[in-house]
Formats: C-alpha cells, sequence, structure tokens
C-alpha cells in the first residue's frame, strides 16, 4: 500500500515538475531566443504576440517567413516552445478584461 | 551585326578595287570572290537567324511574367477585397454560452410574505408585529433541479491606435422561465423569440478606453457601462482571464460611468501600475411613470441619485510575475431603500434615500507562483454606513432599524487554485475559496456570477470545485458551496442585521463554451 502510495505521489511530482519546466521553457525560450534581436533599441523591433493569431504563427514559421536563417541560432525544440508560447498570447487567446491601464 | 557585315564588306569591296584611304591595296580576284562569298554567307546567316522566331525562348520567359503577373493583380486584387472588408467590419465578435445545473439545500430560514405584511400594516399593526406576522420559518427545503442558460456576445474593436471598444449583449435565465412581469399568455418563454414583444437587449458592458496621444502624462479614459463584474479573483474559478477592473469583493456590479486613469510604470518601475479615479451611479429613478410630468426624463425627487465615487491603485507586485494588488476606497451617496424603483412591487412604499457608504480593500493575488501551477489570492474589504435619519416603517434604516446609528464591517476572502499536472486530462484545476463577512458587512456586489450573494454573506462561505478543460473553448466545472449564516440580511443594506442559524448548500456542475 505504501509502496503503491508512495509511487503515485512520485508520478505526480515528477508531472509536477515536467509541466512546470514545461510552463517556464515556453517563455524563457521566448524571452533569451526572440528576446535577443527584438528588443527596443536592438537589430529587431518588439515583437508582440497579439500581433498574429495562433494559427498565424505556426503558418508563420512553418513557410520559412522569418527574415535570416533561424536554425543556427534555435533548435527545434526551442522553436516549438517559441511557437506554444506565441500561440498561448496570440490575438485570438483570452486576454484579460479592464479599464486599460496607459504606459 | 547586319549593319556592320555591310560596312566591313563595302570597305573591303573598296580596297579589292581600288584604294583604302590614300593606299591602294590590290588583292586576286579569286581572294576578292572568296571573301565576298564568305560575306554573303555570313549575311544569309544572319538574315536566316533573324528571320527565325527568336523570341521564341523569351516568349516564354514573358508568357511567365505576365502569368505572375496577373496572378500577383489577382492576389492584389484578394487583398484589396479583404482589407475593405476587415475594414468595414468594425467589430470582432466572440460568445459564451454557459449551462449550468444546481441544487440547493436551504435550512433553518424565515421568508416574509410581503402582501401579508402589507394588510397587516393596513390593519393597524405596527411595523415590527405586522413584519413578525407574515413571517414563516422553514426547518429544510430543497430545491434540487435548476437549470440555467446563460449566453453572452462579446464584442471588441480597435477603432484607432488610441481609441478601443468592447461591448457585451447577454441573455441569462432559468430554463422555461415564464414568470416575469412581461409574460402573458401571448408572450412567455416557450415562444418569447418568436411573438412580438418588447425591443429589450439586456447591454451588460459597453465602454470605450481612449489614450490621448502625446500627454506629457500617461492617462486614459474609460467611459460608458463598464467591465465591473466579476473582478478578481473570480477569473480562477471561472476558468479565464480577470473580467473587471475592481476585485470581487468590493464592487461586483453592472456600472455606468467615468473612470480616469493614470499610467504610473514610468515613475514608480512598477509594473502594470496605474491609480484611477471612477465616477458613477449605482441608482437613477426618472419620471417617466408620472403621466402628468411635463419632463418625464426628470428625477422623480423620491430616493435620488445613488452616486459612485472612488479611487483604486493597483500594479503588479514587485518580484511576483503574474500577480496583482489593488488598493481601493470608495464612496456612495444617497443608497436608495430598494433598487426597484419609486414604488416597493408588492407594498407599494414609497422609496428613499437611507444615507452613505464607505467602502475599502485590499486585494492581493498570484497566478502559477514560480511557474507552480498554484494560484493563490487573499482580499480584505471593510465598510463603514452614515445613516441619514430616513427608517421606512421604523425597521429599515441603512444598516440598521431606526436609521440613526452607523455601523462598520468587513470581510475577508481568500482561496487558492491549483492546476494539476496530468497532460492526459489536459490540466485540470481544483480550487478551494473561503470567505467570512462580519454582522454589519455591506458592499457592492450585486451581480456575482452564483444565483447567491456569496460575498456579501455574513457568515461563513466555503466553496470547493473542479476544472475540467476539454479544450481551449469547452470546459466543466463541479463545485460545492456550504454557506453558513451568522446575521440575516446579506447582501442588504437597509435594516438592522439579526442573528440567524441558517444555511444554505449548493452543488452543481456546469459546461461552458467560449469561442
Amino acid at each position: 500500500m505504501n509502496k503503491k502510495v508512495l509511487s503515485i505521489a512520485g508520478a505526480l511530482c515528477l508531472a509536477f515538475t515536467c509541466s512546470t519546466l514545461a510552463a517556464a521553457s515556453n517563455l524563457d525560450a521566448f524571452l533569451d531566443k526572440c528576446g535577443a534581436c527584438h528588443k527596443s533599441g536592438a537589430e529587431a523591433a518588439p515583437v508582440n504576440p497579439a500581433d498574429k493569431a495562433g494559427v498565424v504563427w505556426v503558418k508563420y514559421f512553418k513557410r520559412g517567413r522569418h527574415p535570416g536563417d533561424l536554425n543556427a541560432t534555435i533548435n527545434a525544440d526551442e522553436m516549438a516552445n517559441i511557437v506554444e508560447f506565441l500561440k498561448n498570447h496570440a490575438a485570438d487567446s483570452d486576454h484579460p478584461v479592464a479599464a486599460v491601464i496607459p504606459k | 551585326m547586319k549593319k556592320t557585315l555591310v560596312g566591313l564588306s563595302v570597305m573591303l569591296a573598296m580596297a579589292g578595287s581600288a584604294y583604302a584611304g590614300s593606299e591602294t591595296v590590290t588583292i586576286p580576284a579569286a581572294d576578292y570572290k572568296a571573301i565576298m562569298e564568305r560575306l554573303d554567307a555570313l549575311q544569309n546567316r544572319v538574315e536566316t537567324l533573324e528571320a527565325k522566331p527568336q523570341a521564341a525562348a523569351p516568349a516564354v520567359a514573358d508568357a511567365k511574367y505576365d502569368k505572375v503577373s496577373k496572378d500577383i493583380d489577382t492576389i492584389y486584387d484578394s487583398i484589396d477585397a479583404l482589407e475593405t472588408k476587415s475594414i468595414k467590419n468594425k467589430i470582432n465578435f466572440g460568445a459564451e454560452l454557459r449551462v449550468r445545473y444546481d441544487g440547493y439545500t436551504a435550512k433553518d430560514f424565515n421568508t416574509v410574505n410581503m402582501a401579508a405584511f402589507q394588510q397587516n400594516m393596513m390593519n393597524g399593526m405596527m411595523p415590527n408585529q405586522a413584519m413578525g406576522m407574515a413571517m414563516s420559518h422553514h426547518d429544510k427545503v430543497n430545491d434540487d433541479n435548476n437549470w440555467t442558460n446563460r449566453f453572452r456576445i462579446n464584442m471588441e474593436a480597435q477603432i484607432t491606435d488610441s481609441l478601443q471598444f468592447h461591448g457585451r449583449l447577454a441573455m441569462y435565465k432559468n430554463w422555461g422561465d415564464s414568470d416575469d412581469a412581461t409574460s402573458s399568455d401571448m408572450l412567455n418563454d416557450f415562444n418569447r423569440s418568436h411573438r412580438p414583444g418588447t425591443s429589450s437587449l439586456w447591454v451588460d458592458r459597453a465602454y470605450v478606453d481612449w489614450v490621448p496621444q502625446g500627454s506629457p502624462i500617461p492617462i486614459a479614459l474609460t467611459v460608458g457601462r463598464h467591465p465591473s463584474t466579476e473582478g478578481p479573483p473570480f477569473e480562477l474559478r471561472e476558468n479565464r482571464m480577470r473580467q473587471s477592473t475592481y476585485p470581487a469583493l468590493l464592487f461586483d456590479g453592472e456600472n455606468d460611468g467615468v473612470v480616469v486613469t493614470f499610467g504610473l510604470d514610468r515613475y514608480t518601475g512598477l509594473k502594470d501600475a496605474g491609480w484611477r479615479f471612477a465616477y458613477g451611479k449605482a441608482y437613477h429613478s426618472d419620471d417617466d411613470n408620472n403621466t402628468g410630468h411635463p419632463f418625464p426624463f426628470f428625477d422623480d425627487g423620491e430616493a435620488g441619485d445613488a452616486t459612485m465615487a472612488a479611487t483604486f491603485f493597483e500594479t503588479q507586485i514587485p518580484g511576483l510575475n503574474n500577480s496583482l494588488a489593488v488598493l481601493s476606497y470608495a464612496r456612495v451617496w444617497d443608497l436608495p431603500f430598494y433598487f426597484t424603483g419609486p414604488k416597493l412591487y408588492e407594498t407599494g412604499m414609497p422609496n428613499t434615500d437611507l444615507g452613505d457608504l464607505d467602502i475599502w480593500g485590499v486585494h492581493l493575488q498570484a497566478n502559477d507562483i514560480a511557474s507552480t501551477g498554484l494560484d493563490f489570492f487573499f482580499s480584505y474589504g471593510g465598510n463603514r454606513s452614515k445613516a441619514n435619519g430616513n427608517a421606512p416603517l421604523g425597521l429599515f434604516g441603512l444598516l440598521s432599524s431606526d436609521g440613526q446609528s452607523n455601523h462598520s464591517g468587513y470581510s475577508f476572502y481568500t482561496g487558492l487554485r491549483y492546476t494539476l499536472p496530468v497532460t492526459p486530462l489536459n490540466m485540470p484545476k481544483v480550487g478551494f475559496e473561503y470567505n467570512k463577512g462580519s454582522e454589519y458587512w455591506f458592499s457592492m456586489t450585486m451581480a456575482t456570477p452564483d444565483l447567491f450573494n456569496k460575498l456579501a454573506t455574513r457568515g461563513n462561505v466555503y466553496d470547493v470545485y473542479y476544472i475540467q478543460p476539454v479544450n481551449k473553448h469547452l470546459f466543466f466545472r463541479a463545485g460545492y458551496l456550504h454557506v453558513d449564516y451568522d446575521y440575516t440580511g446579506s447582501g442588504q443594506h437597509m435594516g438592522a442585521p439579526m442573528p440567524s442559524d441558517a444555511t444554505l448548500d449548493n452543488y452543481y456542475f456546469l459546461m461552458d463554451v467560449r469561442f
């Protein structure tokens, strides 16, 4: 019984750790890889995930529309994380609603 | 090339026959003839080549070019049509549909037969006696087959870079609900959309955010019917993003008003920091039911307007991503006896204002703390009444019977939600919430998503739920709430709270679709 409970707890902990890392890696990949060039004053303008719908982001990279060769700096896993992040924050994603705060 | 050859032959002919310049060249006739034949051959070859359809190869290229050119024109035409359509499509629409089942069990509570109360008053009883005689006690009542539909059409438009519109039309009803004042034999829930009725269309929200460009300080103006319902932290149990400017514990109502927001990021270094000033109305009754008034759109002069002014400071908590801190203060002037118009429906008692109310609070919330999937919130609210001495029937002063005394109340609301890391189940969520309100607790939370106002409870509320997402558009939620009332009058600002042993249990299941 104890072994079973420990196994379930272990599996949950593992899944918990994996999901946590996955969520973090999407943001990290976006910030580290995209943010290296896409920021104020850098070689590319800041990118807003809400500029395109989620499916449009997928097509954008599938069609190789990004200028320059990304393969040299971003591997497949990182690209998958970036696209996942962009989809989760895309124009057609759920977004907060409140009176606007100007910047 | 032809010209070159002709020129060369002329020169050679001249050379062969007589002289070249000042010098004369003599060549043998056979050589001359051979040269001329060679020239003729070249000439013929040139003419043959020129006669051939040399454009054959370029013709293929031209055809391809023409096709690409036409394709581009076609694409441009399509883009023009799409752009025109896009510009004409001024509003983006979304929709929500929720179907919910509820079961209730209430114990140890009283109801008042208002018609009997009125009759008792007409018979000369004192208000306290009339109320007592019209009151019934219930040990236990079950109501376990309630179904509701809620449908919303959400709208948004980016009018210009600095101007945004948001709106929401809504329908929310019990299944088969036909007991409202507009129902008749000809018009009821079974045919309401198929028979002439009223021009009513419920507008939940309709407001614009305007951020004037070029302002030396970041300022925004939000006007209209505001995003003022289901605020933080209700989005956790609603499985969505933030839905209101105001914390749910203090203000949850459909509100018309103006909000001025100053952006403070650049001055404070805080993220998403803003200071808001809000003005709105909680109640207004014009005189349109008075046929003798030449200006029936004037205020009816009974309870007057209930006006609200408030200020809020909010920011992301430093060092904590996906977090929110809100400090709030609001004042409501001239709260009416009731919010339903000049005459109380059952009794015909005239309306009047009862006094003012101050509300304040602090809300702290952190979502997905350290990317663990854990969300946590804590909200505190306080209130203080300023009764003006009015007390209809000697029973219904502001948070008192006589309208002579002022009272303070408080409530706190806390809870957490955890996203279970079970990918095969689409990351389901479990949540627990608890709130406790004191004897005189009252805030402006009349539009909560549940049919009873749990955050207005003068007592304790335990709320547990499970959210099962299916995809990004569909989820199910099952939950159970237990309300343990310590005092009567939860959610009501008139009359004195009385000790209560009432309880309410609510178990529910809902399906929610958003797209």
